[in-house]
């Protein structure tokens, strides 16, 4: 195991709606794949554990007003998943050398759910890069008595049921359940999140550690969360320093997808003001 | 040498649950609240005695295995049972197939409980290792993204234990030991025969070949235990060496009754049992991620889409009996059944013939193995009858005399400086005759009272 391994891009099915081409920045020896779009001010989001691949229209929306740029996490969408990422701290640092070899200096972090995390990670350990932080739907944190259902005890059905509590909007981002490629790719991608997340599901330590932030901080709930619960958000708030705790009405664990209007804009507004 | 060679191999389920259309799972949903513990003692003693007997019916071996949290083999600790069996019997070969390496903290565990097994039964241990099925990672906070590379590394581990003077320090990618020095070592040299149950992928079959360890199929039809069995033929090929049968187990639950009819009527309920509520275990239990490498899930996806393998909770009992999962019959019919089986897949043990399985009652059971004994098993052996073991001396001195005619005083007996004796060493063997030890009792007057009163 080692950081000058050179890992191979690997081939990964194309989803069939919003895909687009990545563009590829190789970082310790790792083609890492990332999309980039739009000017203003630099603002990064680390995914969550699916609906890689593609960009989707809230990316669209951030992109009209941000420079707005999303890597894809290793063993997710494109970047293939090295032996050496064992935990969040690899993470970490891939992406402040990613972010060394885009030129970019400060940013707008952006972590959702599994990426929420990631971001949590990366904000402890470089706060001067940060000129905001946003958290939507993160994990992370050790929620006493309610630790949650088990991700990776769900079939997939139930997981889309618990992702969303629009369903209308969630009979759009059904998998093609004949799609075989596509089914075993997300186990690729689900094996990548056991190896970060599977056991302890959150870092004690990150409860002191964030108390060091001195940007400005926000996390956006859902209104009824089925696959994290909701106590999450409140506890995540309650240990950023100078937190804003906004829950979206309509919104399940997926609010990417189910508003991503209002999404957009809660976030527009805040980066806006944070760079004042 | 026989042709065959037959271990009784017991889960030890936990049958009293709700039946499977009622339940998502017999593992890791399935809450223990369903288990009542005073009838566990009776079903363990009864299991227990099945074993045991296996000796005396003139089995070549015994076997248990490791699963948790589940109701279809509640051998959370298989060293715990072989424990009881060691005891319980004298000469039989005891196969713990096996400890499931990778979920536990510190391997060293497993090679210090199994050395103590192997030293205490003579040298009469079998060491199976495994990964653990997927399932039991849910109960454990080792990612199944690491269990093959924790699984290698521990085998490592325990190997050169065995095999290496202490102490020594192990810098592994996943266990750190300062000092690695079990005491006991296990009495067989180099160390007691390694198994490796598994389900045929190809990293398990080209790591038996490069070990030279012997493989045992778990339950599958013929057509597939063949095909592993041919894989692993292959692979010993290409590194140079001939297979040896002996190197190939089959697993086939066998049922003996006196005619077809019979069998079938009192082997049916029982063995579905096994596959359709015993293995009713849905994929996401089944496949954690990362429990597969992506390439191996594709491939074992791909045989279930296309039909080529079902889901065991699916199969009927027509089905298991067609495709030989299981074989059940007359003693005329089982045992033209075994030698066809065993030609065909070039197998030279068969795990589970005569076994009891599933919630078969106690007097069924032994009824089976009884059976399977005095008209099966004579069948696959030379004249004289004997398991092959018997055949061999034993691994280890049986008595004190022999013991002592083979090795003579240790060569380090014990001694030590005694307080008052100078710098003589005492030998503690002949520490209390008088001319040895009066001289360091000293005057009265130093002599404590006895009781401080």
């Amino acid at each position: 195991m080692s950081y000058i391994d050179v890992v191979e891009k690997i081939d990964v099915p194309k989803p069939p709606k919003y895909y687009t081409e990545p563009r590829f920045e190789e970082v310790m020896g790792l083609p890492v794949a990332y999309r980039r779009e739009g000017s203003g001010e630099a603002t990064v989001l680390f995914h969550g554990a699916g609906f890689t691949r593609m960009w989707i229209p809230f990316y669209a929306m951030l992109a009209e007003k941000l420079d707005f740029i999303t890597p894809e996490s290793p063993g997710f969408g494109e970047t293939p998943m090295p032996a050496w990422v064992r935990s969040f701290d690899d993470l970490t640092i891939l992406y402040d050398q990613l972010f060394d070899q885009l030129g970019i200096e400060k940013i707008h972090l952006i972590g959702f759910s599994m990426g929420g995390w990631a971001a949590s990670e990366f904000a402890a350990y470089y706060p001067r890069r940060l000129k905001s932080l946003s958290l939507i739907t993160p994990v992370g944190l050790r929620v006493d008595d309610d630790p949650g259902v088990d991700i990776f005890q769900l079939t997939p059905a139930d997981l889309m049921d618990r992702l969303f509590k629009d369903k209308e909007v969630m009979t759009q981002w059904l998998p093609d359940d004949d799609d075989f490629d596509e089914g075993i790719h997300m186990y690729s991608e689900f094996s990548a999140a056991a190896r970060l997340m599977w056991a302890p599901r959150y870092n004690l330590a990150l409860e002191r550690r964030l108390q060091r932030l001195t940007c400005p901080t926000q996390v956006i709930g859902a209104e009824e969360d089925r696959l994290v619960p909701n106590a999450m958000s409140d506890k995540f708030a309650a240990v950023l320093p100078n937190c804003k705790l906004t829950r979206l009405a309509g919104t399940g664990h997926e609010p990417l997808l189910e508003r991503p209007r209002e999404l957009a804009d809660t976030l527009i507004a805040f980066i806006k003001e944070a760079s004042k | 040498m026989n042709k065959l060679r037959f271990y009784i191999f017991n889960l030890m389920p936990y049958p009293h649950i709700p039946p499977a259309a009622e339940i998502e799972s017999t593992w890791v949903s399935l809450s223990n609240k369903h288990y009542d513990p005073h009838r566990g003692r009776v079903l363990y003693n009864e299991y227990i005695d099945q074993l045991a007997g296996a000796e005396t019916f003139g089995y070549d071996g015994v076997a248990v295995n490791e699963h948790h949290a589940n109701f279809y083999g509640t051998m959370p600790s298989p060293n715990i049972i072989a424990a009881m069996l060691v005891q319980r019997t004298e000469h039989i070969p005891i196969g713990v197939i096996g400890n499931a390496i990778p979920l536990h903290g510190n391997p060293l565990r497993v090679a210090e409980e199994i050395a103590m097994l192997d030293v205490i039964s003579g040298g009469r241990i079998i060491s199976g290792f495994v990964r653990g099925i997927g399932c039991e990672y849910f109960n454990n906070g080792v990612t199944p993204a690491d269990s093959v590379e924790r699984f290698n590394e521990a085998h490592d581990l325990i190997i050169k234990a065995w095999t290496d003077d202490g102490p020594f320090t192990w810098q592994g990618d996943h266990f750190y030991i300062p000092n690695v020095n079990p005491i006991p070592r296990p009495i067989q040299d180099p160390h007691p025969p390694i198994w490796i149950p598994g389900q045929g992928s190809l990293e398990t079959l080209q790591f038996i070949a490069k070990h030279k360890y012997t493989y045992m199929m778990v339950f599958a039809p013929l057509w597939f235990t063949k095909m592993a069995f041919d894989g692993l033929r292959e692979e010993c090929k290409r590194l140079g060496y001939d297979a040896p049968k002996s190197m190939f187990n089959a697993c086939v639950p066998t049922y003996v009754a006196e005619t077809d009819e019979q069998a079938h009527r009192e082997a049916k309920a029982h063995l579905s049992w096994v596959f359709n509520t015993g293995l009713k275990i849905p994929d996401q239990f089944f496949f954690p991620p990362g429990y597969m490498s992506t390439k191996s899930f594709r491939n074992f996806v791909g045989l279930l889409k296309q039909g080529k393998v079902k889901p065991q909770a699916d199969l009927t009992y027509d089905e298991l009996v067609a495709d030989r999962y299981i074989i059940v019959g007359s003693p005329e019919t089982v045992k033209n059944e075994l030698g066809n089986y065993c030609d065909e897949v070039g197998a030279g043990g068969i795990i589970g013939g005569g076994a009891p399985f599933g919630p078969m009652p106690n007097w069924m059971a032994m009824k089976n193995m009884q059976i399977f004994a005095e008209e099966v098993i004579p069948e696959f052996r030379e004249a004289d009858g004997l398991p092959d073991y018997q055949r061999v001396a034993a691994n280890s001195p049986r008595s004190y005399a022999e013991l002592a005619a083979l090795k003579g005083r240790p060569p380090e007996t014990a001694r030590s400086l005694v307080t008052g004796g100078g710098d003589t060493l005492v030998e503690h063997r002949l520490s209390h005759l008088p001319e040895v030890i009066d001289s360091t009792m000293g005057s009265e007057d130093d002599v404590r009272p006895a009781s401080a009163g």
